[in-house]
């Protein structure tokens, strides 16, 4: 059936999912609904997707036996979009999804409802959502797109270049304009098509420290990596 | 500095709204009187009660949420508006976390030959002018950026850490002088992920481990708060300096990217 999201995991230890339209390009996306409205949000649905689409919150995840990272905690999700000054998210009706997706072509002309549930959307039973993105900014100068995720069937059709054209859009009418956004090599392939500042990119990975683990030294789990806590600056008498 | 909180100037911040006043005026579903105080609380960037807190004298270190969404703001207009006193609601909802009380730290102390003793005191809570930051950036040879900006960057940065060089004069009752010598700034979602922006240090201060003493307790703050993605973006002439506090350059071949407008 064209609504089962998961195929099964290749033997690579990454879990990276080949999308189900290989000719991608020949397809459109079917009628989508994006909204940045925070009524719209279900962090249980969120949840799902991200973990359907293989994406982990953390950058260095823990990965069970499929490849898969294990599902985001539902708190800290919360936290995240109460923090995230914007938050897309692409729905789809679940009879469009769940029709032959062997036709490849959606019909082409929009049902009058359709036009003003675009307008106005009201995510029922019948909506699923497809996509999602959330973007951090200091309202001033920089921000930050994190987690932008298409479920696997709808890969590949440009939603995912949609959800940051969106949040971009966004930000830009606000007057921010140095946004940056991390991805790993499969995450470039999405056509995030964005360029570097030439600056380097760099991430805190400290584990251990030289002068070897004392009493004192704390270590913080962010997914499979334990990270060295500094330690609490003291004062020094010159 | 004194008590100066560095505030944002109302129209600084606020981006025409165009598409959505647009569909106001077209007469969409006509919303009551007041409405366009809708519009103008949808961009307007500094949420209320943070106002208020700034004057208090306490630092924000809260993100909130910036938008104000249109939809919630009719609706809200339809359901409660019957009189023609307008409320504007903050837009944002946050939950009353339990925030870390603003620490300071006097990292070095030193008395100097004439008597005077010279503190350096990290501070991660207290309010930030942005004139001596501004004046600061220029010791630096940081290109100037609009103070309204800098202000609001400020305002909504998760934590914002800074050094401050304090020479007490023997003798003098209160005639202290304080100067900002260093700052680092972090924005954060809170939850996942945070980024390090703009760590600068005064070049007469540099080579002495302020930097790193910035850095870190920034990390240590962080981590503590179970943040475990922090990233930054370095120019290369600081890489090694980050590598040596435990960052690692494009970690599992993850690359940092920024936006390019295209015409």
């Amino acid at each position: 059936m064209a609504s089962s999201l998961l195929l099964p995991a290749a033997a690579a230890s990454r879990f990276s999912p080949a999308p189900l339209n290989p000719q991608g390009k020949c397809r459109r996306p079917p009628p989508l609904t994006i909204s940045t409205s925070s009524s719209h949000h279900d962090p249980a649905r969120i949840r799902d997707l991200l973990h359907a689409a293989g994406h982990s919150c953390h950058r260095f995840p823990d990965r069970g036996p499929d490849g898969r990272p294990e599902p985001v905690d539902l708190d800290k999700l919360r936290t995240a979009l109460l923090h995230s000054a914007v938050v897309v998210s692409v729905f789809c009706r679940s009879r469009i999804l769940r029709e032959d997706r062997g036709q490849g072509r959606m019909p082409a002309l929009l049902g009058l409802e359709e036009l003003f549930e675009r307008a106005a959307p009201v995510p029922g039973e019948d909506l699923q959502l497809v996509g999602f993105g959330r973007a951090v900014t200091d309202g001033g100068m920089t921000a930050s797109i994190y987690d932008v995720a298409v479920i696997p069937s709808l890969q590949r059709l440009g939603i995912g270049r949609k959800i940051v054209r969106k949040i971009v859009r966004f930000l830009t009418n606000r007057g921010v304009y140095d946004i940056s956004a991390l991805c790993t090599e499969e995450e470039r392939a999405c056509g995030f098509g964005e360029d570097s500042l030439g600056s380097i990119t760099m991430m805190y990975k400290r584990a251990t420290s030289s002068s070897n683990m004392e009493e004192n030294s704390t270590v913080k789990r962010a997914g499979r990596m334990l990270l060295l806590v500094p330690e609490l600056a003291r004062t020094q008498n010159i | 500095m004194g008590g100066a909180t560095a505030l944002l100037p109302a129209t600084a911040a606020a981006a025409p709204c165009r598409r959505r006043c647009s569909l106001l005026r077209r007469g969409a579903p006509r919303a009551p009187v007041g409405s366009r105080i809708r519009c103008i609380a949808c961009h307007f960037v500094v949420p209320p009660n943070s106002y208020v807190r700034l004057l208090s004298g306490k630092r924000i270190t809260k993100v909130s949420p910036l938008k104000a969404n249109f939809w919630d703001s009719i609706r809200s207009g339809f359901l409660k508006n019957n009189s023609t006193t307008e409320v504007i609601e903050p837009p944002s909802t946050l939950p009353q976390e339990e925030e870390p009380l603003p620490q300071e730290i006097v990292l070095v102390e030193r008395t100097q030959p004439d008597g005077a003793v010279e503190q350096i005191i990290f501070s991660s809570g207290g309010d930030v002018d942005v004139y001596d930051l501004q004046a600061l950036c220029d010791k630096v040879g940081w290109p100037r950026r609009p103070l309204s900006k800098v202000a609001a960057a400020l305002k909504n940065s998760y934590m914002v850490a800074t050094l401050h060089a304090i020479t007490k004069y023997p003798g003098t009752e209160g005639n202290d002088s304080k100067q900002l010598i260093g700052m680092a700034r972090a924005t954060s979602d809170h939850a996942f992920n945070a980024t390090i922006w703009d760590v600068l240090v005064d070049p007469s201060y540099q080579g002495r481990g302020l930097g790193k003493a910035l850095v870190e307790q920034m990390i240590r703050a962080l981590l503590q708060r179970d943040i475990g993605n922090i990233t930054l973006f370095a120019d290369d002439k600081v890489v090694d300096f980050y590598r040596n506090l435990g960052f690692e350059a494009d970690p599992e071949g993850i690359k940092g990217m920024f936006w390019y407008p295209r015409y």
